[in-house]
């Protein structure tokens, strides 16, 4: 349940420690950005042939208007004025960030992305979710699978037998009904 | 007349079955939080490789009608302590229910949502065809004018920090130039690797901003324990007591009149347009009436979902017209169209005649199969709220993977999806808006041709961008809009701040703190007279943006702008900004 650790105040806007690092670091990416597209910009070839201002000017045009902004959100930030974190239905202000959580399910996509090819859609669906609920705490593990298998099931028969989308089907190769 | 050939196609069986489909799906993402239009339209987005334009367009239409309902169930039912206040226009409803009158609210929400939706859709079919013919005749120059307002009415006002919205968008514009230009065939930010040669496909960064990174974020700090839904109860017909019609039926057409209008223009969104509602029911009511607001007044339900959805119908004008989405659904919409190379733009009306008409005459369709599943049939939806979240999100999750799999039939796209799902995760947890760089990413690739027409035109003289008298009006109309956008902004926290006061004195009354005995003579006091001063000026708001559209063109300026999240489920709280535009 909710056990504060953080942020007594409860209001979920207020910083724990540590997050002002995270921003600023994201403020110094947003720069980075467009300090790289200044320089992977100037490798961009004009052909003689262009009669306007050339396929350079919007990359270096948005490469601009990254460090202006960039930069200000580190002043910004320098001075204080931190982001306020977006809120939603699920989302519980007042406990710690549970990074665990998060890379498990970050795992489990990569995983995922693995298995497709060789063990077709199917199954690579099916451990990813799986996964994904084991890791968000659902509980029994044999209704989870269950639910997992009927899903796979259902999105390869839909998407791919139905709607014509070629997941490759993996065992069920040959079952007309589950290949696109 | 085109309507009526359009009702004819919109009627045949399979296009109603289609439509039916796009509403059911619409009120299911609406109702559900962490997922919504806009990232639904993206996940379904490999329809179009199978079904014919109309039928998808029409399945798409009608999530985005569907998700504006399903959004208002939620934000009434659905009890989660301590999350409503930061929207005022979403407590109400909640409030209400908590009294025992979530079925009166529910009721009004979905009675006010088809009338408002009607209207604007009318008005819609009316308007859209003399803003088309109007726009047919404005070249690049004036193009360009009306991005720039997109753009930064999008990046700039969407999301609670303006830096922070545009940076969203420059990143948005920044992976829409990777790939092979358009104008001469050249390779830019592609890094010698394969993958990057056709550029990011927009449906892959859509998924992952909005799906992706939602779960993860969720996931991080996910609220646990039981899933505590209001009950509602007795038979549908009931809910609505004689005395919540006389008070509803006004609000209902007050808001479709500053929904509509607010929806197709450049000045915040839907958010903006139920915040203008609320704000002028607020004013409107009168002695005992006023003081409910906050503790569940039902105008303050009827005239912002009314106003929401009205402004829906009004975001397809600039989108069906100018081919410039102001919300994330109605970019994903642009999505849908491009993939079947049809260009939107002010030629729509002439060449895809059959096509757009057939859309606009499903919406009518649509609204009314909406007030069915929305009354007699709310339980389904009660019951789709009460899915296990861990469930909710590891579908998501998979859902992201097909959509992200099925864009080249490559796994390479699920991990670009998951690094993008990652970049959305950080942009939640440090409040960046991720609507603004979908939108940059989709309206990038038309802003640099257009600039780039300009310029050839002008042989690279930057004046000509200013020049045309069409272009300066655009652009004077975008400071005055910022500069209404920033007081409405200010009055708004003003009165949110004021209304979670009143909430939080409640609150103290209920628990019974020493305070107790003080608070129920004080917030009240506080409430009424505290509020009069701050929304005094709100009714003008709606009446300036009126006045500018008088001046000729100025209507079509407005229009790319609306993007806020709001415009799915405006009143429906949070879960609005989260794909706003």
């Amino acid at each position: 349940m909710s056990t504060s650790t953080s942020s007594p105040a409860g209001s979920g806007t207020t910083a724990a420690p540590g997050r002002p690092i995270g921003e600023l670091i994201f403020a110094l990416i947003v720069i980075s950005v467009g300090v790289v597209g200044f320089v992977a910009g100037a490798s961009i070839q004009t052909p003689p042939s262009a009669s306007d201002i050339g396929p350079k000017a919007f990359p270096y045009l948005v490469s601009g208007m990254l460090v202006l902004v960039g930069t200000g959100l580190v002043i910004q930030l320098l001075r204080g004025g931190t982001g306020v974190p977006e809120e939603g239905e699920d989302v519980d202000p007042n406990i710690a960030t549970d990074w665990a959580t998060v890379g498990k399910l970050a795992g489990f996509v990569l995983l995922h992305s693995f298995l497709i090819v060789p063990l077709g859609w199917p199954i690579a669906a099916a451990v990813l979710f799986f996964g994904a609920a084991w890791s968000l705490g659902a509980r029994p593990w044999f209704r989870n699978l269950i639910t997992a298998i009927v899903l796979a099931l259902v999105l390869q028969f839909v998407f791919a037998g139905l709607l014509g989308v070629s997941l490759p089907a993996g065992f069920l190769e040959g079952f007309g009904v589950f290949s696109g | 007349m085109s309507l009526l050939e359009g009702f004819a196609v919109a009627a045949q069986p399979m296009y109603l079955l289609f439509a039916l489909g796009g509403v059911l799906v619409g009120t299911a993402v609406g109702v559900l939080p962490g997922i919504g239009p806009a990232m639904t339209v993206a996940l379904l987005m490999p329809l179009t490789y199978s079904l014919e334009p109309t039928a998808a367009i029409i399945v798409f239409a009608g999530i985005y009608y569907g998700g504006m309902y399903g959004g208002s169930t939620t934000s009434i039912l659905l009890n989660t302590p301590g999350e409503s206040s930061s929207i005022v226009t979403a407590l109400e409803g909640n409030r209400m229910a908590k009294a025992g009158r979530g079925a009166a609210a529910l009721a009004t929400a979905a009675v006010g949502s088809f009338i408002a939706g009607t209207i604007a859709t009318v008005l819609l079919s009316f308007v859209a065809p003399y803003v088309a013919a109007f726009a047919v005749q404005i070249g690049p120059v004036e193009y360009v004018a009306l991005m720039v307002v997109a753009f930064l009415t999008v990046g700039a006002l969407l999301g609670s920090s303006v830096l922070r919205g545009l940076a969203s968008l420059a990143l948005g514009l920044f992976i829409a130039t990777m790939g092979f230009d358009s104008l001469t065939a050249q390779q830019r930010y592609t890094f010698g690797s394969p993958f990057l040669a056709d550029g990011i496909d927009v449906v892959l960064v859509a998924v992952a901003l909005f799906a992706v990174g939602e779960a993860l974020y969720v996931a991080s700090r996910l609220r646990h324990g039981p899933i505590k839904v209001i009950p509602v109860t007795g038979g549908w017909t009931k809910w609505m007591r004689k005395e919540d019609w006389r008070r509803s039926w006004r609000p209902w057409l007050r808001g479709t009149v500053i929904g509509f209008p607010v929806g197709t223009i450049p000045a915040g969104g839907a958010d903006v347009a139920t915040f203008l509602s609320y704000a002028s029911e607020r004013k409107l009511a009168k002695g005992a009436r006023k003081k409910q607001f906050g503790k569940g007044a039902i105008e303050g339900v009827a005239g912002p979902e009314a106003a929401n959805n009205a402004a829906a119908a009004g975001v397809l004008v600039p989108l069906l017209t100018l081919g410039i989405p102001t919300t994330a659904t109605a970019a994903m919409l642009l999505v849908a169209f491009q993939r079947y190379q049809i260009p939107v733009g002010p030629q729509l009306f002439e060449n895809d005649s059959a096509l757009v008409w057939a859309l606009i005459a499903s919406l009518y369709v649509g609204n009314l199969m909406l007030l069915v599943l929305n009354l007699p049939l709310v339980g389904i939806w009660v019951k789709i709220l009460q899915i296990p979240r861990p469930y909710l999100y590891a579908g998501i999750l998979v859902f992201a993977a097909l959509g992200a799999f099925s864009v080249n039939f490559t796994p390479i796209d699920v991990i670009i999806l998951l690094i993008l799902g990652i970049l959305g995760f950080f942009m939640r947890r440090f409040g960046y808006p991720v609507a603004p760089m979908v939108v940059g990413l989709i309206l990038g690739p038309i802003f640099e041709n257009q600039l780039r027409r300009s310029l050839a035109i002008s042989q690279g003289d930057p004046v000509a961008l200013v020049s045309s008298p069409i272009a300066a009006v655009i652009y004077v109309v975008l400071i005055i809009i910022f500069v209404l956008s920033f007081w409405m902004r200010k009055r708004q926290s003003a009165l949110e701040a004021e209304t979670t006061a009143d909430l939080e004195d409640d609150v103290d009354d209920g628990t019974g703190t020493p305070r107790a005995s003080a608070a129920p003579g004080g917030p009240d006091a506080d409430g009424t007279s505290g509020t009069a001063p701050a929304v005094s000026g709100d009714p003008v708001g709606p009446a300036d943006p009126g006045a500018a559209a008088g001046v000729p063109g100025a209507r079509s300026a407005h229009g790319p702008d609306t993007v806020s999240g709001g415009a799915h489920s405006g009143a429906s709280s949070t879960k609005n900004r989260k794909e706003g535009p």
